[in-house]
């Protein structure tokens, strides 16, 4: 895949608020990219700026290589949906779709033509004379993306653009959207704070924090593999725990030794404290005595598909989270296994730009 | 992205030095300055002079007073309104501010043709066999102008912060047990505050510094602070005095209007 | 029963307020020229009214300085409002701050404070003088109904129309003034009502031999009043009365559609 957007270098701060630190990024032609993170992670600067709306206080933007830092966002081959959407409330829907178009001087016949296709490619066939206060929030959003696409962008940069739906509007939206991508064929940019949407439509997800990027990967690869104590908290529910490494393929956890697929090839020598990973559903429910440590059950709900439950650990203490689809009686005494490749270990933040991973919960 | 540049407020700038500072320091340098030229307080301390002081201590008793009567009337009335249905669809609102559209010179004239010794009320009177009473040019007048002409400053204020509460709040402190007159001196009351304080500030100002109302229901009998300064301004040309005078009033204007803000901070705790 | 009482008691506040006036609407009919006795239907104090040449001219005299200074007043205060959004917000509140000065100050001292002003310079006091004081206590009602129109969301929908290949002109033009435009006319109407109904600042700040209704009704009143008085006082009520009745009527229909 050819590259079409890549970021250099890119720093911001709002007054004494530094926003991104030098930060780069690679996006590929016909990409689904995400940007993930909490509020105030410098995910939607990131896509602003991208967009022209701010100016990097240092570094560049690249847009087929030509550097594109001082263009404003009119001379820009992308379109943005916002959030919130910025219908112009003063304007029907036809003619905020048309907006674009006729800016760019196209002929009434091919506006009216192109409007009809957008609104037939968000399955709002007919709405041209509607007023946008008179449309729902899952229309106001199809609106505003058909009043970007119609603009045939390059990229289309989409600000948490489910952030204003309800729980199933926005399911029902995650597959149109994957859809819309497919039909256009184009770039998307997609900034949200729901790992779920970023993991469901994401060729890549980029994950960030504090104005650094803390991982780039595949959904599963961020989901399986987090490189970080942050990211693995992030993304889905983990037992985040201290270790070190005893040797090759072992490390110690709350006293027990657990074999796992790391050692000195990947960098963890002898010794070393480290930060382990254990998603809930991976650890398995043994007879007591039979598993790799043992633990009593304090706490159990159930959430739908599965139990959740809290165990306690021996002789530790430590309070490990547990998904199961079984049901097991607070109070009864159970073994747990983890099997070596469910088992992630991560190096301890040891430097500055590396603070950020740090838990801050 | 901002929008435009900062330049476009420029003109609105340059204005409000013109026409706003600069006015207002001349008033300062004026009350600071002798007839003759040179700096002096004399323009100041004049306030000590008997007519002077008189002026102001009636104005303050006045307004205060005023204050005081609108702020009675006003507060059930604005509890009314927001608890009807017709106030909500601004009937009600509607026929409190229609008299805040007709100009106050026309209102107060009102008041003179019925107070006259040959006005309404005295025909009234000596139709049932009453003796005529002097209702004119008395401090009562003046009060009674002020009333009628700055109520609707105090009602409309009061009014739009009791709608604004939400009735949750209500629900919820009934629900933690307190009962109807609790709710209003802990809930209602204390919300309502910033209204209160804005409604005082329209209604005590203008009738503090006025000398129209004064000077139409008083006859020339009743000499306010505001009638001092207009006849320096109008009448003798000592603006020099003038000033002066405005800026002993302006003090207490000040004074009052920190005192007020005091009140809407502390949420209206000390208040109750 | 605490019905009643409140009825009452909305009745007496309604009675005190609009007895005055209808006492003037009545009087204003009134063929002798007493103050308490009915003689007769009349429409001479109308005639009166508008054969008085002094007052027909300040009539004309307060809506052209009212609609000018509401223009000026407009157009200064958006301006301002849209230079505001660029500057910090420690400096917009200090800006905002200057700006209210002239609405938590007391009119007579914004009037003898203008006054003062002209005379230092040797400005000749007159229509000018008056129109100048107007747009200057104008100027801070428009700012605080615009300011509210110029926020977040006016500058997405502004990016927005620049996302779009808009130029700045252009999505400044049909974006941003169309979103700006409610504030923009409730400032002027604002503005024009504040204008037509002053009478403190206009006096001290007129010459003499030009009038305004206000600075008029004060001088006849003074001399003594004419039953030509209530004809004009009545003549403001309908207006008013209609006046606010359209306005009314137009946000409770703005309400709806909303």
């Amino acid at each position: 895949m050819a590259e079409l957007i890549r970021l250099e270098n890119i720093s911001k701060s709002f007054g004494d608020n530094l926003v991104l630190d030098e930060l780069n990024l690679t996006v590929n032609e016909n990409e689904f990219v995400t940007l993930l993170g909490p509020s105030g992670c410098g995910k939607t600067t990131t896509l602003r700026i991208i967009g022209g709306f701010e100016k990097p206080d240092v570094g560049q933007v690249f847009f087929e290589g030509n550097d594109i830092t001082a263009l404003p966002p009119n001379q820009r081959h992308l379109n943005t949906v916002f959030q919130n959407y910025a219908l112009f409330p003063h304007m029907n829907v036809g003619e905020n779709i048309a907006f674009g178009l006729k800016v760019s001087g196209k002929s009434d016949q091919y506006i009216k033509d192109k409007v009809k296709y957008a609104l037939n490619l968000v399955n709002l066939k007919g709405f041209e004379k509607r007023l946008i206060t008179e449309l729902s929030g899952g229309q106001q959003q199809r609106i505003a993306m058909a009043r970007a696409i119609v603009n045939e962008p390059r990229v289309l940069l989409l600000d948490e653009p489910l952030g204003a739906l309800d729980l199933k509007l926005r399911q029902e939206m995650q597959y149109e959207l994957v859809r819309l991508k497919k039909e256009l064929g184009i770039t998307f940019i997609y900034v949200t704070h729901d790992q779920e949407e970023a993991l469901t439509m994401s060729d890549k997800v980029v994950v960030m924090n504090n104005g650094y990027i803390q991982q780039e990967g595949t959904p599963e690869q961020i989901y399986n593999e987090p490189e970080n104590a942050f990211v693995a908290d992030f993304i889905g529910d983990s037992n985040i725990v201290s270790g070190r490494m005893v040797r090759d393929n072992v490390v110690e956890i709350k006293g027990t030794e657990f074999p796992c697929i790391d050692g000195a090839k990947d960098g963890f020598m002898p010794g070393q404290p480290v930060d382990v990973v254990i998603r809930p559903e991976d650890i398995e429910i043994r007879p007591y005595g039979e598993g790799l440590f043992n633990g009593e059950i304090v706490s159990k709900i159930f959430i739908g598909v599965h139990y959740e439950m809290l165990v306690k650990g021996e002789p530790s203490g430590f309070e490990w989270l547990l998904q199961n689809y079984d049901e097991h009686s607070v109070g009864s005494k159970i073994g747990m296994y983890v099997r070596p490749e469910n088992i992630q270990i991560m190096k301890k933040p040891e430097y500055d730009d590396e603070k950020a991973m740090e838990l801050d919960i | 992205m901002t929008i435009a540049n900062r330049r476009w407020s420029i003109p609105f700038l340059v204005w409000i030095a013109i026409g706003t500072i600069i006015p207002l320091l001349s008033i300062v340098y004026y009350g600071l300055t002798s007839r003759t030229g040179g700096l002096t307080f004399q323009n100041i301390t004049a306030i000590l002079e008997h007519d002077n002081l008189q002026a102001l201590g009636l104005s303050l008793g006045l307004s205060v007073l005023s204050t005081l009567i609108c702020l009675i009337i006003a507060f059930p009335m604005a509890m009314i309104l927001a608890n009807s249905k017709y106030g909500k669809q601004g009937f009600l609102i509607f026929v409190f501010i229609l008299p805040m559209w007709m100009n106050f010179l026309l209102r107060t004239m009102a008041w003179q043709v019925l107070l006259e010794r040959n006005g309404v009320i005295n025909a009234l009177l000596t139709t049932f066999g009453l003796p005529r009473q002097e209702l004119m040019n008395t401090p009562g007048a003046v009060v009674l102008g002020m009333v009628y002409d700055f109520l609707p400053f105090m009602i409309l204020p009061i009014y739009n912060a009791v709608v604004k509460i939400d009735k949750h709040l209500v629900e919820a402190a009934r629900d933690l047990g307190a009962g109807k007159l609790k709710v209003y001196t802990k809930v209602v009351l204390p919300l309502t505050v910033p209204g209160i304080v804005s409604g005082i500030t329209m209604v005590f100002i203008p009738a503090l510094t006025t000398f129209a109302i004064s000077n139409m229901l008083g006859g020339g009998k009743i000499n306010l602070i505001g009638n001092i300064i207009e006849q320096e301004f109008t009448v003798n040309t000592n603006w020099y005095l003038g000033s002066g005078m405005s800026l002993v009033m302006m003090v207490f204007i000040i004074a009052s209007m920190l005192l007020l803000n005091k009140f809407d901070k502390t949420g209206g705790a000390s208040l109750l | 029963m605490k019905k009643t009482i409140s009825y009452i008691y909305v009745g007496l506040v309604m009675l005190f307020l609009y007895l005055p006036i209808f006492a003037l609407i009545v009087l204003s009919f009134n063929e002798a020229k007493s103050m308490s006795v009915w003689t007769g239907f009349s429409l001479q104090w109308y005639q009166e009214l508008f054969h008085n040449r002094l007052l027909m001219s300040a009539v004309g005299n307060t809506f052209s300085i009212a609609i000018l200074a509401s223009l000026i007043a407009t157009i200064i205060g958006t301006t301002a409002v849209i230079g505001l959004s660029a500057m910090r917000p420690k400096s917009q509140n200090v800006v905002l701050g200057f700006n209210n000065i002239p609405m938590l100050n007391a009119d007579i001292v914004t009037g003898i404070s203008l006054m003062l002003f002209f005379l230092l310079l040797h400005i000749p006091q007159g229509y000018g003088t008056i129109l100048f004081a107007h747009v200057t206590f104008s100027i801070p009602y428009v700012v605080l109904s615009v300011r509210p129109r110029m926020n977040r969301k006016t500058d997405r929908l502004y990016e927005a129309a620049m996302d779009l290949g808009a130029s700045k002109r252009y999505a400044f033009r049909k974006i941003v003034i169309p979103e700006l435009m409610p504030g923009i006319l409730s400032g002027f109407l604002l503005s024009f009502t504040m204008s037509v109904d002053d009478f403190i600042i206009t006096y001290f700040t007129r010459g003499a031999g030009i009038n305004t209704i206000s600075t008029i009704i004060y001088s006849q009143v003074k001399v003594g009043i004419r039953p030509s008085l209530f004809a004009l006082s009545t003549l403001i009520f309908v207006i008013a009365f209609v006046a606010l009745l359209v306005v009314n009527f137009k946000s409770n229909k703005e309400e709806e559609v909303a």
